[in-house]
């Protein structure tokens, strides 16, 4: 008998002392309150106090982003992807680091490399992508990258890129290329075919 | 008046259903609300990692292992990343691993947060559950900003890791550290030594050390059951010699050794001593390069493999068969989780319906590293 007594006023201590716990957080809600209000707020914020600033982050993983302008085509991050979902088709330029403003082809990376090759497909479907961030390691030319944090200075960041549409989830990086146009600088490919 | 047998009621529960955590299902047979036989029924969330592992190399293998433990990811990057750097005769650089042996170990205790809190979920607790989310939030945070990822890091690498620390991490790791020691004591005094608790795990599900040997239970599951084994002491891998830590075990303060409310304690214990580990190798870590040693081409040379390490969940091992080519030839994942599931059916006989779920909350199993 005395043992139920005792269970039952155990159950109500331990409960109140359970209860006191969420009231003391109750009454600090101002300053513990971890919640984000979303669409207002935003994370990453540097004011959201963990000892960081947005400056410091190492890496980001958001939208992947191509500079076309910087791409020579050399298909490493085609490779390095675990998951297949960038595809690039290339033709081969009959003049080495020339423009070519027809098909709107800069022949010179920013960093200075002359391009061998027309990039004439660059696509990829974020839908596929698991962030794993593999395809911007290799890169040489630094121009396939995650968008914000560190590279906030090449493209701000871009995390909300929900779509209507799943196909508007596949980005198409490469210029449109005519074909006529294309054939234009290489009349040798279409003697082949005929 | 003797016991009244009526016939076996089959109940289903899951594949969608919040106790299970994740798609998970039981098939329970039930002889009034007592249990006769539990029978998971696993596969949902089969997505082929070791076949896709055949067909990818080395280095692309890290996304896919993040995705089998997703609650502790990097602990399956740092087994795989030490199997294969077994198998390479890799020698990785002292800052590597004390960065591993931090992450590994932050990502217990945010492993073991959601665990728990998750279990108190599952027998009627929710304040726990907020508070425990809200703490591993914090660590989430911190990984975020070391590897931009908060919960699929494929962060160490085969020979290495990624990034190095980020400027002003370890301060970030200290202050974090120092928040959450005494967020240990809350979470008892809200949680652990709460009577209705007690009344729900002590006592309930318990499984004897012998029962827990025989199935390949391990981790804290078999630490819960008195068992002193941890992969960590035993057979050190990485630099885990080189740290002072206890191991719990389950001593049935509130019940039998080996019921739900040891399993759950050892968990609660194991993050102190995750606190007290990674405070020393924040202490003692060195300056250098975190990537002088990634091997240009990862291409082990023929020969197999099998390298145990210790995720949250138990003994997770890694079996590799290379060819000498940069693609596995086989890839066998050991998963702790299974094993923990496969002995629910021997300890859930004989209990009301209601501790079922307790019992499997205990087991803390995760479905993507079960299915695989």
């Amino acid at each position: 008998m005395s043992n139920y007594f005792s269970n039952i006023f155990e159950a109500v201590s331990t409960l109140f002392t359970g209860l006191g716990i969420t009231w003391r957080h109750m009454l600090n809600i101002r300053k513990d309150n971890v919640t984000l209000q979303y669409p207002e707020e935003r994370w990453p914020r540097p004011e959201r106090d963990i000892g960081f600033n947005i400056d410091d982050y190492n890496v980001i993983r958001s939208r992947l982003q191509v500079d076309i302008d910087d791409c020579i085509g050399c298909m490493k991050c085609e490779r390095a992807c675990p998951v297949q979902c960038i595809k690039i088709v290339t033709t081969k330029s009959g003049a080495k680091g020339e423009d070519l403003p027809d098909i709107n082809h800069t022949g010179v990376t920013s960093n200075g490399t002359k391009k061998a090759l027309i990039v004439s497909r660059f696509d990829i479907d974020m839908t596929e992508c698991c962030y794993c961030n593999l395809c911007t390691y290799p890169c040489p030319e630094e121009c396939i990258y995650m968008t914000g944090g560190p590279n906030s200075h090449k493209h701000p960041i871009d995390y909300e890129f929900s779509q209507y549409d799943r196909n508007d989830l596949i980005y198409k990086f490469a210029k449109e290329i005519d074909d006529e146009k294309l054939s234009k600088y290489f009349p040798q490919k279409e003697e082949a075919k005929a | 008046m003797g016991v009244v047998h009526g016939d076996l009621m089959t109940l289903n529960i899951g594949p969608q259903h919040p106790s299970t955590h994740g798609v998970l299902r039981l098939k329970v047979k039930t002889d009034g609300e007592i249990i006769s036989e539990v029978e998971p029924i696993i596969g949902y969330l089969h997505r082929c990692f070791e076949k896709h592992c055949e067909n990818v190399t080395y280095e692309q293998v890290i996304p896919y292992t993040d995705r089998c433990d997703y609650i502790a990811a990097m602990n399956n990057n740092f087994g795989y990343a030490v199997t294969v750097e077994e198998l390479m005769e890799i020698k990785v650089p002292e800052r590597v691993e004390y960065i591993r042996v931090i992450v590994a170990e932050l990502n217990r205790i945010a492993s073991h947060l959601l665990a728990l809190g998750a279990y108190g979920l599952d027998v009627g607790a929710f304040t726990p559950f907020l508070y425990m989310f809200r703490d591993r939030e914090r660590i989430l945070d911190l990984f975020e900003t070391l590897c931009g990822a908060r919960l699929l890091y494929n962060y160490i690498w085969v020979g290495g890791v990624s990034h190095d620390l980020p400027p002003g991490f370890i301060g970030a790791v200290y202050s974090f550290l120092d928040y959450f020691e005494p967020k240990i004591e809350e979470y008892n005094e809200l949680l652990t030594y709460n009577k209705i608790f007690i009344e729900r795990t002590g006592d309930v599900g318990v499984m004897p050390p012998e029962v827990a040997v025989s199935y390949g239970v391990t981790g804290p599951n078999l630490r819960g059951s008195g068992v002193k084994w941890d992969i960590r002491k035993d057979e050190p891998y990485s630099i885990y010699d080189k740290f002072d830590f206890d191991i719990p075990v389950g001593a049935g303060e509130m019940g039998t050794v080996g019921d739900c409310w040891d399993r759950y304690y050892v968990r609660m214990v194991e993050m102190k001593e995750s606190v007290k580990i990674t405070r020393q190798a924040l202490k003692g870590i060195p300056a250098g390069d975190v990537h002088q040693a990634l091997p240009k081409k990862i291409r082990p040379p023929q020969g197999s493999i099998y390298k145990r390490t210790e995720s949250p969940r138990g003994d997770l091992a890694y079996y590799i068969v290379s060819d000498g080519s940069p693609i596995p030839y086989r890839l066998k994942m050991r998963s702790p989780a299974f094993t923990a599931l496969s002995v629910l059916s021997e300890i859930s006989q004989g209990w009301m319906m209601s501790d079922v779920l307790a019992i499997l909350g205990s087991l803390d199993i995760v479905l993507g590293e079960i299915d695989r």
